[in-house]
């Protein structure tokens, strides 16, 4: 599998595979071939070659926490594939899948949209992502402003469904 | 109440040969680490406790370890920990006999522990008379200067005639501080080198403070080269006893707020320990001072020590004079306070080995340390032999904006400096806190500075040599990188990995590694 994590406005593109109990990472053109353990929940004891690299992981609400060699590093899984992991999104789900930057808002407040319609272009790692309406109906919310900092899982904009 | 008046008088007759019961309730006026302090003591001595806690402390360790707890409510400090009439309140509702005040909140304010006197509750420091004296630094050195210890040598007077201030100023000596009386930031402000410049300086002094400030009014003080700030532990009972408990080295501070003390103080010399010492004792007994206390003094390079103000309660630092005495001082202060003898003579105190206390702050070094408030996901101290975690947090706890960001104080202990510094960078190191940022990366880089291994600390050193610090931005090292991977296969669905499989293979973003965003430089 391949992940990308953000950490301070970089992207990490790496590729890990498992294979008779050794994983494989790829990172940055080198291959790591190690053994990991988890002797406690979050807490990693991780081999490779003769070195121990021994982290501490834990899951906040939008981030991960990874402690390493007495240092802390606030990362974020970053989707580039548009592959969703989590939970199947729910029809008219109208919350952002990337987090970014608004750049432009297409609807004000009140106004008919048709199924369809862009609402509003999120940019994230260079590329434009477009929130289009669900469903017909009418706008009743706009929760950001255009350059406002958009993150996974925010509702967008509300939507009145037509009925 | 009646039955009380009696109790009380049978108490004060009993303190007259230094021998009585301990409190059997107190309560603890404060919340984090030091109230789990207190209330910890307490248990180990019998003693039952109430703990007060705001709404959003609810769940904090403070709370949980007390026998009896009383919600305060609103966490605004106004409300809540600095509320004195819902705090006697509570104690008299509790049928608590005492009020430790911790540090902070209600410590050092007389009319807490007036309110508390007023109402027969023993308040777990000096009398009100002494916080008020002490809280009044002009009183307060006009006193000790009065008591033969030394202050730093100035002029505050009212008349403000260049002839006068130059006269008083050639009688301080050089160098000196001329300061504006309303000033604060530096304005107003001139050191002075000689005699030639004196009359020029307090001028120009006195123009800027009258256009920064619309004050003109300056004072003098000798300027202090190489200022340290060195302080000394008091203990002293009701009886008239008083001894101190050596010194602690606090000088590396950041904007007056204390981040490491040790002790002893790499200056120090057992004559000079000896003398100050002695001022210290001096001080406590020119004001009638009971219970634990602090003499801060200021050490120019030439180790002359002049006495700055004391503080009349239990010290955030106190856990490295603990260390290397082996006295619980916050013992202590509810043995003298419930009116026993301190049997400890100046005499038996030793000193030895040496400790060092980190202050680790919920607040983020590399964004002015500003405070960073959240949920703490994760929290693992130390442990280890003469490692002292004293803290008031947990996994899964909230760190609130409303009080202080102190969230844990790291002591260690060990033979010398130099094992105890070791010690210390071990431990920052395995000191885990996920969730909010703390400065720990920060005060290791502060135990690693050549100057501070050398012992070479003054007041100024943090804004000598990290006035601009930022936390080295190297981004995400491979070990990071392979530990995030290597959990989060660890924690990925199969099926989930076979979608990943099945991704692009052609998508570009396999083939880039590290790149970035908006233009900043890797």
């Amino acid at each position: 599998m391949f992940i990308n994590y953000e950490h301070e406005n970089h992207v990490y593109n790496v590729t890990i595979e498992r294979r008779d109990n050794h994983y494989f990472i790829t990172y940055d053109n080198s291959e790591y071939k190690v053994e990991a353990e988890e002797t406690r929940p979050g807490q990693l004891k991780i081999k490779i070659g003769d070195r121990l690299i021994k982290s501490v992981i834990t899951e906040g609400e939008k981030e991960k926490f990874v402690f390493v060699d007495g240092q802390v590093f606030r990362v974020k899984p970053v989707e580039l594939t548009g592959i969703k992991t989590g939970k199947k999104k729910e029809e008219g789900d109208l919350s952002s899948p990337i987090s970014g930057k608004v750049v432009s808002i297409k609807v004000k407040n009140g106004d008919l949209v048709k199924k369809g319609d862009v609402l509003m272009v999120i940019e994230a790692m260079k590329m434009e992502y477009l929130i289009r309406a669900p469903y017909n109906g009418k706008v009743i919310n706009i929760n950001f402003k255009v350059n406002d900092q958009v993150e996974i899982g925010q509702s967008t904009i509300e939507l009145d469904k037509e009925v | 109440m009646k039955d009380r008046k009696e109790s009380m008088r049978f108490l004060k007759k009993e303190n007259q040969i230094g021998v009585s019961d301990l409190f059997k309730k107190v309560l603890v006026a404060n919340r984090g680490e030091i109230a789990v302090r207190i209330i910890k003591t307490c248990q180990e001595m019998g003693i039952k406790t109430v703990a007060i806690y705001s709404k959003v402390d609810k769940d904090a360790i403070h709370v949980h370890l007390a026998d009896e707890t009383v919600n305060l409510g609103d966490p605004t400090p106004i409300e809540s920990y600095l509320n004195i009439p819902k705090i006697i309140k509570i104690a008299q509702d509790t049928g608590s006999e005492a009020i430790h005040p911790g540090y902070g909140f209600l410590a050092e304010n007389p009319d807490f522990a007036q309110s508390c006197s007023d109402v027969d509750i023993k308040f777990i420091g000096p009398e009100s008379e002494v916080i008020g004296l002490m809280g009044d630094k002009i009183a307060a050195k006009k006193t000790m200067e009065k008591a033969g210890v030394p202050v730093i040598p100035g002029y505050h007077g009212l008349k403000q005639d260049n002839a006068t201030l130059v006269k008083e100023g050639n009688k301080i000596g050089f160098p000196l501080l001329v300061k504006a009386t309303a000033g604060g930031g530096g304005k107003g402000m001139r050191i002075v080198y000689n005699e030639d410049i004196l009359e020029q300086s307090i001028e120009s002094a006195k123009r800027e403070s009258k256009s920064a400030f619309g004050d003109d009014s300056v004072f003098l003080e000798k300027y202090l080269d190489k200022p340290r700030h060195i302080e000394f532990q008091i203990l002293a009972d009701e009886h008239g006893n008083t001894i101190h408990l050596f010194e602690r080295e606090c000088s590396v501070q950041r904007r007056h707020q204390k981040i490491i003390e040790e002790t002893p103080s790499p200056v120090m010399t057992p004559e000079l320990r000896e003398k100050m010492g002695r001022a210290a004792v001096t001080t406590a007994e020119a004001v009638g001072y009971t219970n634990a206390g602090t003499v801060e003094f200021m050490v120019d390079g030439d180790l002359n020590f002049y006495f700055m103000e004391m503080n009349t309660r239990l010290q955030v630092e106190h856990p490295i004079t603990e260390a290397t005495t082996g006295i619980d001082l916050a013992k202590w202060q509810l043995r003298i306070a419930s009116g026993n003898k301190l049997t400890l003579k100046q005499k038996d105190i030793i000193q030895r080995g040496h400790s060092i206390e980190c202050r680790i702050y919920a607040e983020d070094p590399s964004n002015g340390f500003l405070p960073s408030t959240g949920i703490l996901e994760k929290v693992e101290p130390p442990k280890g032999p003469n490692i002292r975690d004293d803290s008031g947090i947990f996994t899964g706890m909230e760190v609130t904006p409303y009080y202080d960001p102190l969230l844990a104080k790291l002591v260690v202990y060990a033979e010398n400096r130099e094992e105890c510094l070791n010690k210390m960078k071990w431990a920052l190191s395995r000191y885990v806190v996920l969730g909010v940022t703390t400065n720990i990366a920060f005060l290791k880089e502060v135990l690693e500075h050549e100057e501070f291994r050398k012992g070479n600390i003054t007041t100024h050193f943090i804004d000598d040599y990290f006035k601009d610090w930022t936390v080295t931005k190297d981004g995400l090292p491979i070990d990071a990188i392979i530990a995030l991977a290597v959990y989060d296969t660890m924690h990925t669905k199969r099926e989930e990995i076979v979608r990943y499989k099945e991704a692009d293979p052609h998508s570009p973003w396999k083939h880039v590694g590290r790149w970035r965003v908006s233009g900043r430089g890797i």
